[in-house]
């Protein structure tokens, strides 16, 4: 488990992250969102010790993360684009951090298979491309076998069979009662991998739920198209509907599709279209940072 | 710290900058110390502080201080870690160099020699903690070296470069001269180590 405690980070005047309070569980993929600039970094890097915190605690398995034995056996942490010295082999520097993290070296050559890097396991990383860099991170990140990731933005510079993979590593962490963290500005690319969301905005957490309470929250739409367009948004105003218009159809909120259709009936307007969308959960995101 | 030692001696020498340097100052050694003893002095001295620098500064240089202080957050450890990698690095190259220097027979310069190298290689690590980049500590004791301790101290005030110079020679006084200068070197990277590792 990872908890911030009323983190706070200060430089100068700047708060950069201001009192945020969270938990990531195991079993679980808990996304860390925010826009570019709102912390997300520097909570990670204070979870992790690399950054000290002005105030507040950050704790993994109740312990600070300084005070962990063999850190790297208990947490894998995917930070920046590809961590490594450019003039060292993908193998070589796996060697080392096997070194440091004392485990076994013979975990070197299967994690990078696994990582699909086998191939250029005696190539400079230098050489590497910044997809290749990033699966070379993972592979440090799992080096130790830990049962916690913590993830910074690590789709940057994946293609999108390496982001599925990514996505299907990460599950299959989780699904074995791992707990992972991963942070990201995109909202839409973490909708069908996580299972609880932190939303950070100006240094302050102002959303911890589950991703199914996030989307509850954010409102099922009803698209709606039907012969007399301007009688159907009366009808549906005077039901105490929300509607706007994309200039094709009628969109509304606040009724149900039965509603819908009833309230239609009696206004004697026949319907070409009655669908239900899915709630827009990049636009809930959205609005929650941008209230700030 | 017997993990972080092994993981950055395995570093330096996984490295091929690294070890295409050590081993290019050991041959120039071999080469060069028949004829001078005091150019194969200068040359260990200076290539221990370059191998430490190179070794400390790198990992800010390639972010892969990140990597270092997730594997042992405890600094301090680490970067006694580190000091000790660079001493027997630096130990072993200016040995090996120094052999021909053995050979023919200045077997006392060869010992004072070995006496400053360990502390160059901590001095290199200790200035790389608090500058953080390799070449604008090279070219700032350049111009130090040029300027401060040649054209103003004439090599004679009791300054780092000045001092080492003369320890190599033989000199004790000027030996603990610049063990002072290192212990100094030392408590500002101990203030320096624990500075944030913000993402540049």
């Amino acid at each position: 488990m990872i908890q911030a405690l009323a983190l706070t980070k200060t430089y100068g005047q700047v708060r950069a992250v201001n009192e945020a309070t969270f938990t990531a569980s195991p079993g679980r993929v808990t996304g860390f969102l925010g826009l570019n600039g709102s912390g997300k970094t520097t909570t990670l890097r204070m979870l992790l010790g690399l950054i000290r915190a002005t105030s507040g605690q950050a704790l993994i398995k109740n312990r600070r993360y300084r005070d962990l034995k063999h850190p790297l056996r208990q947490v894998g942490a995917v930070l920046e684009q590809g961590l490594s010295h450019p003039g060292q082999t993908g193998r070589a520097h796996l060697a080392t951090q096997a070194l440091l993290a004392r485990v076994d070296r013979s975990r070197v050559d299967p994690l990078l298979d696994r990582v699909g890097l086998a191939h250029a396991a005696d190539r400079r990383t230098g050489d590497y491309s910044l997809g290749m860099r990033q699966r070379l991170s993972v592979a440090t990140a799992l080096l130790g076998d830990p049962e916690i990731l913590v993830l910074d933005e690590p789709a940057n510079g994946l293609d999108p069979e390496g982001v599925a993979w990514l996505r299907q590593l990460l599950r299959d962490h989780a699904d074995a009662g791992g707990t992972v963290l991963i942070s990201s500005h995109l909202l839409a690319e973490l909708a069908q991998l996580i299972d609880d969301v932190v939303i950070i905005a100006g240094g302050r957490v102002v959303r911890e739920s589950s991703l199914a309470e996030l989307s509850a929250g954010g409102g099922r739409r009803l698209r709606v198209r039907g012969r007399d367009p301007r009688r159907l948004w009366y009808a549906f105003q005077d039901a105490g509907a929300d509607v706007t218009t994309d200039g094709h159809a009628l969109e509304v909120s606040g009724l149900s599709p039965e509603d819908v259709g009833e309230i239609a009936f009696h206004a004697r307007v026949p319907l070409y279209e009655l669908s239900s969308e899915a709630p827009n959960l990049e636009k809930v995101f959205l609005d929650l940072v941008s209230d700030r | 710290m017997i993990a972080v030692l092994r993981s950055e001696v395995h570093r330096s020498l996984t490295v091929r900058s690294g070890w295409i340097s050590m081993a290019a100052i050991v041959l120039l050694g071999l080469t060069f110390g028949w004829f001078s003893v005091d150019f194969w002095s200068l040359l260990a001295e200076l290539g221990a502080f370059a191998i430490a620098v190179m070794n400390t500064g790198q990992h800010y240089q390639h972010r892969t201080a990140v990597l270092l202080y997730l594997g042992q957050p405890r600094r301090l450890t680490a970067l006694a870690a580190q000091a000790l990698a660079a001493v027997v690095l630096a130990t072993a190259v200016a040995v090996a160099s120094g052999l021909a220097v053995l050979v023919t027979g200045a077997a006392h310069q060869f010992r004072s020699t070995l006496a400053v190298v360990p502390l160059m290689a901590l001095y290199g690590v200790f200035n790389a903690t608090v500058v953080r980049r390799p070449t604008w500590l090279f070219i700032g004791y350049a111009g130090w070296f040029i300027f401060i301790e040649g054209l103003v101290g004439k090599l004679e005030l009791p300054l780092p470069i000045s001092s080492f110079l003369k320890a190599g020679g033989g000199d004790y006084h000027s030996l603990l001269i610049f063990a002072g200068w290192t212990a100094l070197a030392m408590v500002a990277a101990i203030v320096a180590v624990h500075r944030d590792l913000t993402s540049d």
